[in-house]
């Protein structure tokens, strides 16, 4: 089920590229995402998923290549309104309370009408919370006030940043269930994580690593591209290495993963860092 | 008590140095910077000619001390000069109001005769009053030129020479104004501007690390609205602090002394406020401190960038405040100032500040005065380019 054959892509990457310096964070992606799909971004810790979001956000300036989100160029201020963002950070105000946090994010995206605060306190069940300052709360609360405040202004295009981090499973499966909800209703969802069973929950999956998509695919495809049974392995495998982590020797000149996956291929840079993948 | 434990606490403050090079370079540039600047200013500190103003009333014997300072001003090391003779002490005044003369000295009708009864003359000098520190010293110069004068123009026959006695008038102020008058209007340019820019620098880089300019960023926000809405909120807090100390300052209430009869004590009497009397509008003072303040909210915004952890930010104090402290004509007078320190000053926010607020304060000046136009314009230019500075350092790119 390729997603080249969708009409208008909500969200599009055309060798996209970022670098610092002599690294090369994202290096050449090209992506084109769909409406009403959940992508799931996976991929280790530095392998370019926060940078990526940031170039399609337009919070980062392209070293090379372009973004487009709903077809406008980024970055662009007046598409800024159709996207949410969940950074990584908490990002909240900490002497604020939940609900000032929401209504101040709220109006900075003009939306601040008390049935969106509503909706969304109710979505992360924090609605009994709401007068109360965001430094006292949880860990995990404050990850839902996080959500809270990304999903207020409605958003058609969602990027969220490892959005379930210590948020207790049973909050994480409402998460995903609202998740759906919202691209059952049209909104492209794109989610960095490290969790592989969340992985399943999404449409399509994007394997990340070294600023390379180095597949892409329902997690099923993945699995079969590689020969094994789970997506972890399945990660490995496609980044070059065996299904424990260790580089394959003598290293194969093709990628085992270069499949008819839009951009990544080529070799992979080998030597990775073998068990720390996922 | 574990040595090891004592070592590995004070290795992790060394180990912590090391990555925080910034830290550890400001800890050692930083007092060297203000410190040499602090040596600078005191050697190099200049000795500005005073400018005297002669008011003669006692006629021929007045022309004579008129051509003995004219001749002690001629000296190629003097320290006075003469700028003008007139006859009467409205005129010197109006000299000293427009700042073609420092200091005046009245010449009495009674000079002769006083001298020749034996008695000590009484002579007149006036200043401005607006800044004691620097008039004691012009007032020493004037001093010693008028000793060896008067030495000169002893009359025959009388011996000792006679030593004037000098009676002290000032144009602003009273002669016996107190220190707290002359620097109520620093107080007000001063505090307004540490505070405001601890706090924005201090609140910004909150923003900065803490992940929630990002996220503004990724709102549809402006700059210009960031730092526009950073600026009204700081503002009103600035605009209520000014309003507080230029209360406080102008104001005095006497808080009478109470009986505590369950200790057998009474506490004592003491008054609330300064009640320094300012001369000009206070409205006046408080716009001036105000356009000080906003500049401050966006230097501190400006400067936020430069830091990586709040405590950068306090490392930045004493180089934004202390040379503004040494040079803005608070402690020295800037024309006293050595020439490129003088450069400097003249780009400091807080100099037009004390000098507006001075010029307010104790001058009475209002805004016809073509020295508070000034300084209210660099002030408003001043604020508009931190305005653009800080909107500068607020990139999409937020590394």
């Amino acid at each position: 089920m390729s997603t080249m054959t969708a009409p208008a892509p909500a969200v599009e990457a055309v060798n996209l590229q970022k670098r610092f310096g002599q690294i090369h964070a994202v290096d050449g992606i090209d992506l084109a995402l769909s409406p009403g799909r959940i992508y799931g971004l996976l991929g280790p810790n530095g392998s370019g998923k926060t940078t990526l979001i940031r170039l399609l956000t337009g919070l980062a300036h392209a070293s090379g290549g372009e973004a487009r989100i709903l077809g406008t160029k980024m970055p662009s201020r007046k598409a800024l309104g159709t996207i949410g963002y969940m950074p990584q950070a908490e990002a909240l105000y900490p002497e604020l309370s939940v609900g000032e946090n929401l209504g101040f994010f709220a109006r900075l995206e003009s939306h601040a009408d008390r049935s969106s605060i509503e909706r969304v306190l109710d979505l992360v069940e924090l609605r009994d919370r709401k007068g109360t300052p965001a430094l006292e709360l949880s860990g995990g609360m404050r990850r839902r006030l996080s959500l809270a405040v990304t999903l207020v202004h409605e958003p058609e295009v969602l990027f969220l940043d490892e959005p379930t981090v210590g948020v207790d499973p049973a909050l994480r499966v409402q998460f995903w269930t609202h998740f759906r909800r919202l691209a059952a209703q049209g909104t492209t969802i794109l989610v960095a994580s490290h969790v592989m069973d969340e992985a399943d929950r999404c449409d399509e999956l994007l394997f990340v690593r070294s600023g390379k998509v180095i597949g892409q695919g329902t997690g099923a495809e993945l699995r079969a591209r590689a020969g094994t049974d789970n997506l972890e392995a399945a990660f490995l495998v496609l980044s070059g290495l065996d299904p424990e982590g260790n580089p394959i020797e003598p290293r194969a000149d093709g990628a085992p993963g270069e499949g008819e996956s839009i951009g990544g291929g080529g070799p992979m840079a080998g030597g990775g860092r073998p068990g720390a993948v996922l | 008590m574990s040595p090891s434990r004592i070592l590995a606490i004070a290795r992790r403050i060394a180990q912590g140095f090391r990555r925080d090079e910034r830290t550890l370079g400001l800890m050692f540039v930083v007092p060297l910077v203000v410190t040499a600047l602090l040596g600078w200013v005191l050697k190099d500190t200049k000795d500005t000619v005073v400018d005297v103003v002669i008011v003669n009333e006692a006629g021929a014997v007045g022309d004579r001390v008129v051509t003995a300072l004219t001749d002690a001003a001629k000296q190629p090391d003097s320290d006075i000069a003469l700028t003008a003779t007139v006859a009467t002490e409205d005129e010197a005044v109006a000299h000293i109001r427009d700042g073609t003369g420092d200091i005046a000295i009245v010449i009495p009708s009674d000079l002769l005769a006083t001298v020749q009864a034996g008695q000590r003359p009484t002579l007149t000098v006036i200043s401005a009053g607006t800044d004691p520190a620097a008039e004691t010293g012009r007032f020493g110069t004037l001093q010693g030129v008028l000793a060896d004068i008067a030495s000169q123009l002893a009359p025959p026959g009388v011996t000792p020479p006679v030593i004037p006695q000098v009676e002290r008038k000032t144009v602003y102020l009273s002669p016996d104004a107190s220190q707290v008058d002359v620097l109520a209007p620093i107080f007000l340019g001063f505090f307004g501007y540490f505070f405001v820019f601890l706090l924005t620098g201090i609140s910004f880089l909150r923003e900065r690390i803490g992940g929630t300019l990002e996220r503004l960023l990724a709102t549809p926000v402006t700059r210009f609205e960031i730092v526009t809405g950073y600026s009204l909120g700081f503002g009103t807090f600035a605009t209520i602090q000014v309003i507080v100390l230029t209360l406080f300052i102008l104001n005095s209430i006497d808080v009478p002394s109470f009986d505590l009869p369950a200790i057998g004590q009474h506490t004592p009497a003491f008054s609330l406020g300064l009640g320094v009397a300012s001369a000009g509008s206070p409205f006046l003072a408080f716009a001036i401190a105000l356009l000080l303040s906003l500049g401050a909210v966006n230097l501190g915004i400006f400067l936020s960038t430069f830091a990586r952890t709040e405590l950068q930010v306090i490392q930045f104090i004493p180089l934004v405040i202390v040379p503004q402290a040494l040079l803005s004509g608070i402690l020295w007078p800037i024309e006293r100032l050595p020439d490129v320190l003088q450069a400097i000053a003249h780009v400091l926010p807080l100099t037009y500040a004390v000098e507006g607020l001075r010029e307010v304060m104790l001058k009475g000046s209002d805004l016809s005065t073509t020295v508070v136009q000034t300084d209210l314009l660099v002030l408003g230019g001043i604020a508009l380019f931190f305005v653009a500075l800080a909107s500068a350092t607020i990139k999409r790119e937020v590394a």
